[in-house]
């Protein structure tokens, strides 16, 4: 059963099969971003909180495609997903993480800021990071904020560094054996 | 409802234990299906990368928690064929003799119903049979026990450098005992120390279950079924004898698998959650429970990582995921707090998920979280201790009253560290930064505790009064239901467990087919 090198396919990292122009096609979350892919799961408020927040824990996030990788994984079979919220014991769906969180951090910048969150500069942007880290700021109604923080974080973490653009970013080989294969949706 | 031809043995589960079941009871000329709860999986769907490699672990609950220090059930778990051994890391050292008699010499903890000589060939064995690489000299704690096949696995400059630091410290170090392959062998091609067996090697260079004893069970006639969700173990009407298993498929229709044997080999917290789930009113506490004892003395490894970081180029992206070097300096079990530890050292190191650089200094974001990748991706070294979970009554596995969509209840788990434990983490983490510095780091620092090799709830012993199964894994109250994993053992020792499922497996697979006559009569 064992494979020789040469069988492995080779083909774009995390990519993921999107829907468009009526058909689906393999991209990555930085290409679905670039090509503006239609969400499937999440609405418009929803995506500029998710890239808003995640663009503050690591510039880049956004043009990496976090939202769409966010939003292609909530639609999968929850056993096919690949969002790290899996290991921390969440029951799926998991929307019912995202969506309160999404709701409670954009209300959470208006309580500390009175602004919505992509306005925010970067000192109130720490501050805001800082807010939902370590414990649940007052009156926090969505799963836990310091759950929230490091999934979201692995998120933007997962696009922006987990991929072969990624790890050249950091200088360091990639070095695969298989990367996955068109046609996986 | 659907009923399946009856098969000689049933095996549940497709992972590390079931196997090696598979392959010898085959091998032996019996028939044999296994059911597999996951999905079908082939070695090249085993994709290069850490967030693809979630889709191994489960999603849908099995087991809810109430524990002071939790068992990190889905970190541990996996699905689909190979089950968690898909993705393990292959880092295989044997049981000490002093851990399988833990009760007489120390008066803590239990014994286990044989002495580590029984086990002996079957380590050997198994080593031939998977090719196993290190070296045993070097290795000055390992038991006796035949030399390794194969040279040892990549030393890089990130091994060198943390064995300087253990070096100051007086502790020696040796080449980490792997299941990996340093050279070609039996057909099968070297590691190539890309780093990748986290995410589960394609190569065949890892023995992980679907390179070495899935094929030679198939090979041998073997059946594997996927998408097969067993809820409960039959019995005849006596309660005396196991009939065979019930099980639904993904689209919930119900099915039996009749045999003349069952193997449990569902993984630690899934095995005692079938047995419960399998009352009768002949077992009225749950199948073969007349003891009490099935759930108990659940045990889960303490486990806390330290890290480094150097100036220099640690070429920590190189290696094998497990380590390149390993220590058991600290193996004796009563210097300092009670219980054995272990070092593994210099994993190699990718850049997310939560064995990654990232999760390492989960406090940081913005900028400062873009240094500490560009720094660390070729400047931290990472090592982990293991440590003895001593083994005690009241952590355990019960059923919870929440259900699965096939109406079984979850499992529900407690656990907490003993106070010896609790001392021996808090020692050894601290041990961990003192040798990360004595090697030279400019920082270094270490992680929360999380858990590994999770074993118990079905423990082997003499007296059917306190354990679950005899000396051969068969359960005391129902001889012809066999259990698999390390949940049969009654200590946890300090070291991965892989490799003493496999041995025991196939100690518990050559007596059913030595004895198969009086066992299926
Ligand atoms: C990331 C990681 C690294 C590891 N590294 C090491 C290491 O270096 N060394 C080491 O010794 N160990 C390591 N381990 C542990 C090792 O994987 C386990 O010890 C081993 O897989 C346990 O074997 P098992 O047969 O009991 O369970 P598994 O291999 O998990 O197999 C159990 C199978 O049973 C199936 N199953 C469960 N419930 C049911 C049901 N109701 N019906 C049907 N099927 C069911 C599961 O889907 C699974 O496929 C590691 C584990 C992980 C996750
Ligand atoms: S490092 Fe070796 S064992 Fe691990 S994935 Fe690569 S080739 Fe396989």
């Amino acid at each position: 059963m064992a494979l020789s090198r040469r069988e492995f396919v080779k083909k774009g990292s995390l990519s993921l099969s999107f829907a468009l122009a009526g058909s689906n096609i393999l991209l990555s979350p930085a290409e679905a971003y670039a090509k503006e892919v239609p969400f499937t799961v999440l609405n418009a408020g929803e995506v500029l909180t998710l890239e808003s927040v995640c663009e503050i824990l690591l510039s880049g996030a956004t043009e990496s495609g976090v939202a769409h990788f966010v939003d292609h994984q909530l639609g999968v079979d929850p056993n096919d997903s690949l969002l790290v919220l899996k290991y921390f014991s969440f029951p799926p769906p998991y929307t019912d993480f995202y969506r309160p969180v999404l709701a409670a951090l954009k209300e959470l910048s208006q309580t500390m800021f009175s602004k919505n969150i992509q306005s925010l500069n970067e000192q109130q942007g720490r501050e805001f990071i800082e807010a939902i880290r370590d414990k649940n700021p007052p009156d926090w109604k969505a799963p836990p904020a310091p759950l929230a923080y490091l999934a979201l974080r692995n998120d933007t973490v997962d696009v922006v560094y987990g991929t072969p653009e990624g790890f050249k970013k950091l200088g360091v080989p990639y070095m695969e054996h298989i990367l996955p294969p068109e046609g996986w949706s | 409802m659907s009923k399946n031809e009856k098969v000689d043995v049933v095996i549940v589960g497709s992972g590390a234990a079931s196997s090696v079941y598979a392959a010898l009871l085959a091998e032996a000329g019996k028939s044999v299906v296994m059911l597999e709860k996951g999905t079908a999986r082939k070695l090249d769907d085993l994709y290069s990368s850490q967030t693809w490699a979630r889709r191994l672990k489960w999603a849908t609950p099995h087991m809810m928690e109430e524990s002071k220090d939790s068992i990190w059930y889905n970190f541990n778990a996996g699905h689909g064929y190979g089950g968690a051994a898909i993705h393990h890391y292959a880092v295989w050292p044997r049981y000490h003799p002093e851990d399988m008699k833990e009760l007489s010499l120390y008066g803590k903890g239990l014994d286990w119903p044989f002495e580590y000589d029984v086990l002996r060939p079957y380590y050997d064995q198994i080593q031939s049979d998977v090719g196993m690489s290190g070296d045993a000299e070097k290795e000055i704690w390992r038991p006796a026990g035949d030399p390794y096949p194969l040279p040892p696995v990549l030393q890089s400059n990130h091994g060198t450098v943390l064995a300087k630091g253990f070096a100051a410290l007086d502790q020696p170090t040796s080449p980490i005992p792997m299941a990996i392959l340093s050279q070609p062998y039996k057909g099968r091609d070297a590691c190539i120390w890309d780093g990748w067996c986290d995410a589960g090697c394609p190569t065949g260079a890892l023995a992980n279950p679907l390179v070495v004893f899935i094929p030679r069970a198939l090979k041998a006639g073997a059946m594997m079924k996927p998408d097969c969700h067993v809820t409960r173990v039959m019995t005849d009407t006596k309660g005396e004898r196991a009939t065979g298993v019930e099980y639904f498929d993904s689209k919930g229709e119900r099915h039996e698998q009749h045999a003349d044997v069952v193997v449990l080999c569902a993984f630690t917290i899934e095995n005692p959650r079938i047995l419960l789930n399998s009352a009768t009113d002949k077992h009225a506490k749950g199948l073969a429970n007349s003891s009490g004892t099935v759930g108990k003395y659940i045990m889960s490894h303490p486990a806390v990582t330290a890290f480094g970081m150097f100036d220099e180029d640690m070429q920590n992206y190189i290696g094998a995921t497990g380590g390149q070097l390993l220590t058991q300096h600290r193996f004796p079990k009563e210097e300092g707090a009670f219980g054995s530890q272990q070092w593994e050292i210099a994993l190699a190191l990718k850049p997310n998920d939560l064995l990654g650089i990232a999760m390492s200094r989960a406090d940081l974001f913005g900028n400062d979280l873009h240094r500490f990748m560009k720094e660390g991706s070729r400047g931290m070294s990472s090592m982990v201790a293991v440590i003895e979970d001593l083994p005690q009554a009241e952590n355990r596995i019960e059923l919870s009253d929440k259900k699965d969509k096939y109406g079984m209840p979850l499992a529900l788990a407690k656990h907490s560290w003993h106070d010896e434990t609790r001392k021996l983490f808090h020692e050894t983490a601290k041990e961990g930064l003192e040798i990360i510095k004595a090697a030279g780091a400019k920082e270094a620092w270490h992680s929360p505790p999380g858990g590994q090799h999770i074993m118990g709830g079905t423990i082997m012993g003499h007296d059917p009064t306190n354990s679950v199964t005899n000396e051969n894994a068969q359960c005391h109250d129902v001889p012809n239901l066999v259990m698999g994993g390390g949940g049969v053992f009654p200590t946890s020792s300090c070291v991965n467990s892989t490799y003493t499922i496999h041995a025991m497996a196939m100690k518990s697979a050559h007596h059913l087919t030595e004895n198969w006559a009086t066992i299926v009569k």
